[in-house]
C-alpha cells in the first residue's frame, strides 16, 4: 500500500524555502538559505554539527520560527518575513511528520497508543479506525509484537521505528528526519534505515538530516551540504558526494572518510 | 475511682457520635483535598507562566501560606473573619483553611512535576499537530501526575490527620467528639488512645492504597476507563491477528 493519498506529481514543490534567516541571540545560524523539496523527492541534508542542518529542518514545520524568509508547504505560504502566516499551525504539522534524533516517544503510553494519540486528539479519527491503522503501521515497521510495550521496555531502534509509525499516522505529505540514527547502535541503525528505505520505495517525500553519508548517497535524489548557516553545494548525490566542487564540501567528506577509516 | 482496668468508657453508647464524627472528618478531608488540588494546580500553572505579573502573586501566596501554621489560618478564617462580619460556618471555615494551607504545598509539588516533564515532549506533541490544550491534557498532565503522585499522597494523609486541628473550632469531627466523650467520662487516656487508633486505622490503609496506586501508575496501568477499554480492544485485535 502507499503512504500517500494523492498520486505523485513531480512538478509540485512539497517544501519551498527562500531566503531563510534564523539567529539565536544574535548568532546567525541560517543565513539566507534556499531549499526546495519536490513531491516524491528524497532530500538529504549533510554537514558538520552546528552547521544549521537541524535548525533548517525545524523551520520547515515551524518548531523554530524563522526570523526572515519564506516557507511554503504544498504551495501554501506558512511563514513569511518572520511572521507565521499559516492560519492553522496544527493542520500544517499534520501534513508534515517529524522523526527526532532522540525519538521523543510519550513514555506513559504503549507503542500502539503513541501511534494512536494524534489520530484521536489532533484529528477526529474514531477509536476503531485509529486502532486498526496503528496496528497496521506498527506492522509496517515490523513491531506488531511490541505494540503493547512501553518505550522504556524497547531498544533504541524499536523506539525510533515506533516514532516513524507515529509520524506516519496522520498520513503526512512530507516526512522530516532529524538525525534519526545518531542516537543508535549499528544494529538499530540498520533496522531504522531499512524502514526508511521502504518508505522511499513507497514514494514518500522525505527530508533527512543525517551523518550517514553512505546512506545519504544511496537513498537521496538530492543532497544539500550545509555549512556555517549556508547551502554550500547541492545536487544529485553522484555530484555532491562523489565529485564535490566546493572545497568545504570536499573537506567535510574527506574528514568523514578519514573518520570512518580511523 | 476509675483505676480498675483501661477500658471503662461505654463505647457502644458513643458509637453513633463517633460514626458521625468520622464521616465529618472524611468530609473535611475530601472537600479540603479536592479544593487544595484544584487551587494548587492553578497556582502551579501560574508559577510556570511566562509573565512575571502572573508568577509573582502565586509565588507570594505560596511563600506566605507555607510559612504560617495551619492553626493560625483556622483561627483567622473562623474567629478573625467573624470579627469583621464575615461569618463562615464551621464546615466552610474548616474546609477553606485546609484548602488555602495545602494548596500552597501542593502547588510546589505540582510545579516541580509539571516542570519535570521534558520540553521535548511538548515539542513532539506539537509536531504531531496536537494543540496546546490536547498537549497539556494528554501528554504533559499524565506524565506530571506520575511525578506528583508520591508527594501528593503524603500530603493527602497529612491533610487527613490535620483535620483533627479543627477541634479548636468545634468542627464536630472525630477529635471534637473525642473531646466531648473525654469530658463526659473523665477517661482522657482511654478516649484519646481509641481516637488515635481510629486515625491510624483510617490513615494506614489509605497510605498503603496510595502506594499501590503509585506502583500501578508507574507501570503504566490505565487510570481512565476509556484508556482501559482502548487497551482491552487493542489486546483483542492483536490476539486475533497473530
Amino acid at each position: 500500500m502507499s503512504v500517500r493519498d494523492t498520486p505523485v506529481t513531480q512538478t509540485r514543490a512539497a517544501v519551498a524555502i527562500t531566503g531563510l534567516v534564523k539567529a539565536f541571540g544574535g548568532r546567525v545560524v541560517l543565513d539566507h538559505v534556499d531549499l526546495t523539496v519536490l513531491d516524491g523527492q528524497i532530500v538529504t541534508i549533510i554537514g558538520q554539527s552546528g552547521g544549521g542542518k537541524s535548525t533548517l529542518l525545524r523551520c520547515v514545520n515551524l518548531l523554530e520560527r524563522p526570523d526572515d524568509g519564506i516557507v511554503e508547504i504544498l504551495g501554501k505560504p506558512v511563514c513569511a518575513g518572520g511572521r507565521v502566516v499559516c492560519p492553522d499551525l496544527a493542520a500544517l504539522r499534520q501534513s508534515v511528520g517529524m522523526v527526532f534524533q532522540r525519538f521523543h516517544l510519550f513514555p506513559h503510553l504503549t507503542a500502539l497508543e503513541n501511534v494512536m494519540l494524534a489520530q484521536l486528539k489532533a484529528t477526529k479519527v474514531g477509536e476503531r479506525e485509529a486502532l486498526r491503522r496503528s496496528v497496521e503501521l506498527l506492522g509496517r515497521v515490523r513491531l506488531s509484537h511490541r505494540a503493547l510495550a512501553f518505550p522504556e521496555q524497547m531498544s533504541g531502534g524499536e523506539q525510533q521505528r515506533v516514532a516513524i509509525a507515529r509520524a506516519l499516522a496522520l498520513r503526512p505529505s512530507v516526512l522530516l528526519f532529524d538525525e534519526p540514527t545518531s542516537a543508535l547502535d549499528p544494529e538499530s541503525t540498520g533496522e531504522v534505515l531499512g524502514v526508511m528505505r521502504e518508505l522511499a520505495g513507497d514514494g514518500m517525500t522525505m527530508v533527512i538530516v543525517t551523518h550517514e553519508v553512505p546512506f545519504a548517497r544511496e537513498i537521496a535524489d538530492h543532497v544539500v551540504f550545509v555549512d556555517g548557516g549556508r547551502v554550500i553545494e547541492e545536487g544529485p548525490p553522484a555530484v555532491v558526494i562523489d565529485r564535490p566542487v566546493q572545497p568545504r564540501t570536499k573537506a567535510f567528506l574527506a574528514s568523514f572518510h578519514n573518520g570512518r577509516s580511523a | 475511682m476509675f483505676h480498675d482496668g483501661l477500658f471503662q468508657v461505654p463505647w457502644s453508647s458513643y458509637a453513633p457520635d463517633l460514626w458521625t464524627g468520622l464521616l465529618r472528618t472524611l468530609g473535611y478531608a475530601a472537600a479540603g483535598f479536592v479544593g487544595a488540588v484544584l487551587f494548587g494546580l492553578l497556582l502551579a500553572l501560574m508559577r510556570l507562566n511566562g509573565s512575571g505579573w502572573v508568577r509573582f502573586p502565586a509565588r507570594l501566596y505560596t511563600e506566605i501560606f507555607k510559612n504560617v501554621p495551619l492553626l493560625a489560618i483556622i483561627f483567622v478564617t473562623y474567629f478573625g473573619l467573624a470579627s469583621i462580619g464575615i461569618r463562615l460556618d464551621t464546615f466552610a471555615a474548616g474546609t477553606l483553611s485546609l484548602v488555602v494551607f495545602y494548596a500552597a504545598y501542593l502547588s510546589e509539588i505540582f510545579r516541580s512535576a509539571l516542570a519535570g516533564v521534558h520540553g521535548d515532549q511538548r515539542e513532539a506533541a506539537g509536531a504531531l499537530g496536537l494543540g496546546p490544550v490536547a498537549t497539556f491534557t494528554h501528554v504533559v498532565l499524565p506524565q506530571a501526575l506520575r511525578l506528583a503522585l508520591p508527594g501528593t499522597n503524603t500530603m493527602l494523609v497529612d491533610l487527613l490527620k490535620s483535620t483533627s486541628l479543627l477541634v479548636t473550632i468545634a468542627a464536630a469531627e472525630l477529635m471534637t467528639n473525642a473531646q466531648l466523650i473525654a469530658s463526659e467520662t473523665f477517661r482522657a487516656l482511654e478516649v484519646y488512645l481509641v481516637i488515635a487508633a481510629i486515625y491510624f486505622v483510617l490513615c494506614y490503609p489509605l497510605s498503603q492504597a496510595l502506594l499501590w496506586l503509585e506502583r500501578r501508575v508507574r507501570r503504566g496501568a490505565p487510570l481512565s476507563l476509556r484508556r482501559a477499554r482502548r487497551l482491552r480492544e487493542a489486546r483483542a485485535l492483536l490476539a486475533g491477528e497473530s
